[in-house]
């Protein structure tokens, strides 16, 4: 079977136990036996001939949060963080994490704010420094912002300017 | 001796005057950035910049690796949000 694998390292779609379907009434147990471009090929327990394999395509599969490891410290599952409500530290609301990225300068924590417009943050203990997973919050203190522009418009900032220096 | 060697890495002077600015202060400020052209450099390493990215503003932290690269690498213009059932987030 080829599966289309969203965890960290492909490979590992078969390292956290059984897998189920959407709705959770049925089981499968895969094991890896290859890799191909984007996906990974398993076999399925009980599953050994085609028209098996047919009925399959297009399933989505899910693990057991309880199956994943725990994370050490400071380190959190995505999906234990999204969805959490962010407040201030004195306690007032700020929005909700809407998503965690990492585009290649350290991890990013997107929150929408209650007035629905959308903020990203550094995710650092200076920025974040409270995540309590257990009661669905996390404390966020936004750092200053200060702007770097051009002071004399175009002339100063070189001849493209204009384009993207503003 | 190349071209590119040189000419030196480019960086908007506007953004080299903040940075340095910034880190006198000592201040943890997000310094806001439309340049995605300028070349990161050593005395950024510590300091965080918010790249736009055309809209919105992408949180750099700048480590030492990064030097050399521009801040557009890091800022991404057409995101793949995708998704991971196991993936992790350090905090720093």
């Amino acid at each position: 079977m080829r599966v289309k694998s969203f965890t960290a390292d492909p490979l590992d779609v078969a390292a956290y136990g059984p897998v189920s379907d959407e709705q959770g009434k049925r089981s499968f147990r895969l094991k890896v036996v290859g890799e191909a471009k984007g996906v990974v090929i398993c076999t399925i327990a009980g599953v050994t001939d085609r028209d098996a394999a047919e009925a399959l395509k297009g399933v989505t599969l899910h693990v057991d949060r309880a199956s994943l490891p725990e994370p050490e410290e400071d380190e959190f599952y995505h999906a234990d963080l999204i969805g959490l409500a962010a407040e201030l530290s004195d306690g007032s609301p700020f929005g909700r994490v809407r998503g965690i990225y990492d585009f290649g300068a350290g991890d990013v924590i997107e929150i929408g704010r209650n007035d629905g417009t959308v903020i990203m943050l550094p995710f650092t203990k200076a920025v974040v420094p409270m995540v309590d997973v257990k009661a669905g919050r996390l404390v966020v203190e936004p750092p200053p912002e200060v702007e770097a522009k051009p002071e004399g418009g175009a002339e100063e900032a070189g001849e493209e300017e204009g384009e993207d220096g503003r | 001796m190349a071209r590119s060697v040189w000419k030196g890495p480019f960086v908007d002077a506007f953004v080299m005057k903040k940075a340095e600015k910034t880190r006198a202060s000592g201040r943890n400020e997000v310094i806001k950035i439309w340049s995605r052209r300028s070349t990161i450099m050593p005395h950024f390493v510590g300091l965080t910049f918010g790249v736009y990215n055309g809209h919105k503003f992408i949180p750099v932290l700048v480590t030492e690796n990064m030097v050399g690269h521009k801040f557009g690498e890091f800022s991404p213009t057409r995101t793949y949000y995708g998704h991971a059932a196991d993936k992790k987030a350090k905090r720093k």
